[in-house]
């Protein structure tokens, strides 16, 4: 079997996607795992002109940095393409190209104010404020 | 519900995240299409195959019951999948620049939309091409006598038996990139006939020889200065295919270089492969007492060639009984490519190899990013009795 690799953007114009890392997993309260479309993660910040952000999931605040990946990382789409003879065959899209990530490699730190957006248990979880509907 | 709206509307994708400015924020949130899409993978690589990529030049090849391969024009890799305990949120870019928000005044806040959580990462391992199974499937049905006087009677189209193999056949089924598929037809002495990638029956190719011999001594033609087309002329009306006679004589002679206007092509009888041909042919039925086997040497040679036992290297092995020496064909051209099935056939041939002998047989194997004597190390227990004596490989 032989599968091509196609590139549909051509050269130079492979739209870059970004990876924000964290370690675990982020959990959405149990009521809402099944929609949890267009909810709210956590907040992105970068809070000085240095490359470091910070991502506040509910009552938790990660630290991390952002890097440039050492290999690039390509985003591949598998597609069943029509053959003249009605079989179907597997080609391999190139969508998109990953050269950055934002990497949150530390342990979560309380944050210990009030927050304005409740969230809810669990060690990461995401806040219900944004649910649609 | 506003909320929702005001979301979309400013869904600002992965550019936003990139270069976030300081002292500002972003919202991360599962886009409207979060799933696990199973269809987007990810495949980490080296920036210098980008350009392979972009031009389209890479693909995978492999047999469903085998693991994938990735292949550039030159070169193979093998897939492999690391996974990562890392919760990695993928974040395309926004579909539509356009509608993208960079609109700070409105008071809403850009959002970044992540659309998987990757479970690992696709790498990259360059291997070496899978080239046995080129060989295998090739000398299923070598090309022979009875199929050359066949073609001469009729059916000439109806040969298309399953067993046969078109360059778009051999790309699907063998794991490796094009010019390494190309240069294993090369090694294996393959060509192309009626479109089907074929090897020669052993036979078959010492046949051609020594009807090509015959004639250098019936024409009086000198074997350092054969006439191409003249030769070829000749083994076509003795019934050898035209092609097939070409590819013969391509595999026994080394081009000479033209020296000025010359009307044809001349070609020169290359000494080792000639009289490694005819020592084959000698020793086809297996075993035989050194001293008989040098006398038919010599007399099969033609007038001008000079065999020495060194051209036999990687061809057969010697054996001592007694104070007689035997020798059996034993060729390196016949073993696996793959370095373990390779040592596994060498210590079951012998136990215990000097490294005179072994070398022909293992200086062929390659592996990328393997020295021959990590091989050796990987793969045999050198021993050497004392500071002086040769040392001599076992299996490990």
């Amino acid at each position: 079997m032989l599968i091509q690799v196609k590139c549909s953007c051509g050269e130079r114009h492979c739209p870059e996607w970004a990876i924000v890392e964290l370690q675990g997993t982020v959990e959405a309260q149990p009521s809402l795992q099944d929609r949890i479309q267009n909810l709210q993660i956590g907040l992105l910040c970068r809070p000085s002109s240095e490359e470091s952000y910070t991502l506040v999931v509910g009552y938790h605040e990660l630290t991390g940095s952002k890097q440039r990946l050492k290999k690039p990382i390509l985003v591949l789409k598998k597609m069943e393409v029509e053959d003249d003879s009605d079989s179907k065959r597997v080609e391999l899209d190139v969508i998109g190209v990953i050269r950055h990530k934002i990497l949150f490699k530390t342990r979560p730190k309380a944050l210990i104010s009030s927050r304005p957006q409740p969230a809810a248990k669990g060690k990461i979880s995401a806040p219900a404020s944004s649910v649609p509907n | 519900m506003d909320n929702l709206i005001q979301q979309t509307a400013c869904s600002a994708g992965a550019e936003a995240v990139l270069s976030l400015q300081p002292s500002s924020s972003i919202s991360l949130t599962y886009h409207s299409l979060f799933g696990s899409h199973n269809d987007l993978m990810l495949l980490e690589l080296d920036d210098r195959l980008l350009p392979d990529i972009l031009r389209q030049r890479i693909t995978l090849r492999g047999q469903p019951d085998e693991d994938a391969v990735l292949c550039t024009s030159s070169k193979t890799y093998a897939v492999k999948f690391v996974g990562t305990s890392n919760s990695m949120l993928l974040i395309p870019p926004s579909e539509d620049v356009s509608r993208s928000c960079n609109n700070k005044d409105d008071g809403s806040m850009a959002v970044a939309s992540v659309l998987k959580v990757a479970p690992g990462c696709m790498e990259l391992v360059e291997v070496a091409p899978k080239l046995d199974e080129l060989k295998l499937l090739l000398s299923q049905n070598p090309y022979s006598f009875g199929e050359a006087s066949e073609m001469d009677t009729s059916d000439v189209g109806e040969k298309t038996g399953s067993d046969l193999y078109r360059w778009e056949d051999l790309v699907e089924r063998i794991q490796a990139s094009d010019e390494e598929l190309k240069m294993g037809l090369q090694s294996i002495s393959a060509v192309e006939i009626d479109g089907y990638w074929r090897i020669l029956d052993d036979g078959y190719m010492h046949a051609i020889l020594s009807m090509l011999l015959h004639n250098v001594i019936l024409n009086n033609w000198s074997v350092d200065a054969l006439d191409e087309d003249e030769v070829l002329g000749m083994l076509e009306a003795d019934g050898f295919p035209r092609n097939i006679a070409k590819h013969c004589l391509q595999a026994y002679c080394s081009e000479v270089d033209d020296e000025g206007v010359c009307v044809s092509r001349q070609c020169k009888l290359d000494e080792r492969r000639v009289c490694v041909c005819l020592a084959r042919e000698i020793l086809k039925g297996g075993k035989m007492k050194l001293e008989i086997f040098m006398q038919k040497w010599m007399r099969k040679l033609p007038d001008g060639m000079c065999a020495s036992f060194e051209m036999l290297e990687g061809e057969i092995l010697t054996e001592k009984l007694g104070i007689e020496t035997w020798l059996y064909p034993f060729s390196v051209s016949s073993l696996p490519l793959t370095p373990a099935e390779r040592f596994a056939i060498l210590f079951q041939q012998r136990l215990k190899w000097e490294w005179k002998d072994l070398q022909p047989y293992v200086r062929d194997l390659k592996v990328p990013g393997l020295t021959s004597e990590a091989l050796l190390l990987k793969y045999t227990r050198r021993s050497q009795p004392t500071a002086e004596a040769e040392p001599v490989f076992s299996a490990r």
